[in-house]
């Protein structure tokens, strides 16, 4: 697997081939197959890929909070240098939420609804230091004060039913931030959220990354989250990355089909077009992946060569896709109709050029 | 759309401008109610629970104050007063030996109520300690576990219970009461074990263990009290079941026996006066058939009140 990793520099987080594959009756589900890459310091890392790509669970993995059927079958999740795939149970739950804190997609059922939010933000904090029952209290009203609540010591008291979307999300907040992790994984934040109550949500996980110095590892479907956010990308469809790119570069110059056609199908304002630009086809089945590329069937490049699986190849420093396409320029204009001998041949040249 | 005027603001005094920002902030200013302020206020929506606890309370305090002012007058007879009508101090007459129905009524609700809520105990700390393990665990645990549930429920009940107490003592109500808890776990576990079969996938307890909850803090602190609702309905069942069985046990001889007071034994006592005295069949079965009642719709009201997700209606 060709990657640029600095020799010598631990990062912070940095994930070698990782495989999570479920074990269900129907077959073996390779939700997360071969994942690498690592975030750095106070780097934050957009994760992005349609439904079902192996986004959460990758994360999931990392906290190891992987649930029967599945399993974490290979690969390390180095956490400075350490492998927590060799921690044991007691090691993980103090790296869970004090190290490596997580928000999830729903505020609206993540916070315990027979708790006042104030006793789960303390807790959150007792269960990491050691600190009285009252000190706690105090540091949960601190921590609501900072993620923009008013009136923290009143609100500290009421029941996640008695609070909005918006505020419930920023308590999650709170609670994850409150032991000062270095690592914040955001699974989707702001999915669940009307559109002015999500700018708010980013903003603030801004102002928290600036004044925390922490990472952030940034899961979403929405690309424009990314934007907003991301100072890395990567793009992963059924379980494996299929690029890799500093923000910028993911979106002016994005080398691999999959990335291009996300992007292209963004709805833009004054678009004079009758439908959406759409990836055709959908997602294909985990129980039974196509031979090959992944997303041969629905890659308006796709050549014969396709079906032998593609390589990892680095495009530029730093930047990576899985294709058999050339880094150089634009991508052949061979589509899928074009003539079997004509495809051949140009696949024939990019291979070996490839190699 | 209207718009505010200059001119109309420049003459309103500030405060009134106050007054009028601060009204998005409306619901910042509803006072803040504990949980059990909620709780009670949700308690008393539900007449019937109201009624219940009301004659629950009765039904305790004659059971407890009665038999002890009146010491053992409830197994003293009084040849002289056999069968006579009531009186101010005998309300309920005296029996076929000359007891007071009153006091023995009394000391027989105590016991019903005693062994009620001990067996209840047992029954609601196994049940839920075997149907939180089997629901959280799931696995080959929860298969074993289950399996154990399906073997105690196809045991018949009551011949387990005359055995044990046969063969422990008859007439002991220590013996009574674990033999009414270890056979009657099997519902109260069963509806732990569902709720907390939904509750360990649900998002919160998810959350809790992102933020590194062990599993005991999991099960005794994020699921636990989300479990509530089928915990108190258990323990409702569990009451009146418990209360049943005794008397069943005592009709039937094997449960507490004369001179001792109990429920059953007064009505096995009065089944031959079925037609000459057919009201003393009545005082025994009306309390049991309160005790019983007040118990399930006290479960429903408490069950009610505990759910925070439960809305209070508006008078």
């Amino acid at each position: 697997m060709t990657n640029a990793v600095d020799a010598g520099d631990v990062g912070l987080l940095e994930l070698r081939d990782l495989k999570t594959h479920f074990f269900t009756q129907d077959g073996t589900v390779r939700a997360v197959d071969g994942v690498t890459f690592e975030i750095r310091d106070g780097q934050t890392l957009g994760v992005v890929g349609e439904s079902g790509c192996g986004k959460s669970i990758t994360a999931m993995s990392v906290l190891r909070l992987i649930e029967r059927p599945g399993r974490i079958i290979g690969g390390e999740v180095l956490l400075r240098g350490k492998n927590v795939l060799n921690y044991s149970d007691q090691e993980m739950r103090d790296v869970r939420g004090n190290q490596i804190s997580m928000i999830f997609q729903e505020p609206m059922t993540s916070l315990n609804p027979v708790y006042t939010c104030g006793d789960q933000i303390a807790e959150a904090v007792e269960l990491h230091e050691a600190i009285s029952r009252r000190e706690a209290w105090g540091r949960a009203i601190e921590m609501l004060a900072q993620v923009g609540i008013p009136e923290p010591a009143r609100r500290a008291k009421q029941y996640p039913h008695q609070m909005s979307g918006g505020m419930r999300q920023r308590v999650m907040i709170a609670m994850a931030l409150s032991t000062n992790p270095e690592l914040l994984i955001a699974d989707e934040p702001t999915t669940a959220l009307d559109v002015t109550i999500q700018a708010q949500i980013l903003e603030l996980m801004k102002a928290l990354r600036e004044r925390n110095k922490m990472a952030i590892m940034l899961i979403t479907h929405d690309l424009g989250v990314v934007a907003e956010m991301a100072d890395e990308v990567v793009v992963m469809y059924s379980g494996k990355v299929f690029e890799r790119a500093d923000a910028l570069t993911i979106f002016e110059q994005p080398h691999n089909p999959y990335t291009r056609g996300l992007l292209a199908s963004i709805p833009r304002l004054g678009d004079k077009r009758e439908r959406l630009e759409v990836i055709r086809g959908v997602v294909p089945n985990p129980l039974n992946l196509p031979t090959g590329c992944l997303f041969k069937r629905r890659c308006p490049y796709a050549m014969p060569v396709c079906d032998t699986p593609p390589p990892v190849r680095q495009v530029k420093a730093g930047h990576i896709s899985r294709c058999w396409l050339t880094p150089e320029s634009e991508p052949p204009s061979i589509g899928a109709d074009a003539p079997p001998e004509v495809a051949e041949a140009a696949a024939q040249e990019l291979t070996v050029a490839g190699r | 759309m209207d718009r505010i005027e200059p001119a109309s603001l420049a003459g309103v005094d500030t405060s009134a401008r106050d007054a009028l920002r601060s009204d998005t902030d409306e619901i910042d200013l509803i006072p803040v109610r504990t949980f059990w302020q909620l709780a009670r206020q949700r308690f008393m929506q539900h007449r019937l629970a109201v009624i219940a606890l009301f004659v629950l309370a009765i039904l305790l305090v004659m059971a407890t104050v009665i038999p002890l002012a009146t010491g053992i007058q409830y197994r003293l007879s009084d040849l002289r007063l056999i069968n006579d009508g009531p009186s101010l101090t005998a309300p309920l007459g005296y029996d076929e030996v000359g007891t007071n129905i009153f006091i023995r009524l009394a000391k027989g609700t105590q016991s019903s109520l005693i062994i009620g809520g001990a067996a209840v105990l047992i029954i609601v700390g196994i049940g839920t300690f075997v149907g939180a393990i089997s629901g959280y665990a799931g696995g080959w645990i929860d298969n074993v576990l289950m399996r154990m549930v399906d073997v105690v429920l196809s045991l018949p009940v009551l011949f387990i219970i005359l055995m044990i107490v046969s063969f422990f003592g008859v007439g002991d109500i220590r013996v009574v009461i674990i033999a009414i808890g270890i056979t009657g776990w099997t519902l109260a576990a069963r509806l732990i074990r569902a709720e907390f079969l939904t509750l360990r996938e649900a998002d919160f307890v998810q959350a809790a263990r992102a933020l590194g909850a062990g599993h005991r803090r999991i099960i005794l602190r994020h699921i636990l009290p989300s479990a509530m609702a089928p915990l108190v309905v258990a323990a409702a069942l569990g009451v009146a079941d418990s209360v049943v069985t005794e008397a069943a046990l005592s009709f039937l001889g094997y449960g507490i026996s004369p001179p001792d007071a109990s429920l059953g034994n007064m009505l096995n006592k009065v089944r031959i006066y079925f037609f000459s005295a057919p009201e003393r069949i009545l005082y025994p079965s009306v309390v049991l058939v309160l005790i019983v009642l007040c118990a399930s719709f006290l479960g429903d009201g408490i069950r009610d009140a505990l759910d925070p997700r439960q809305r209070i209606a508006s008078k």
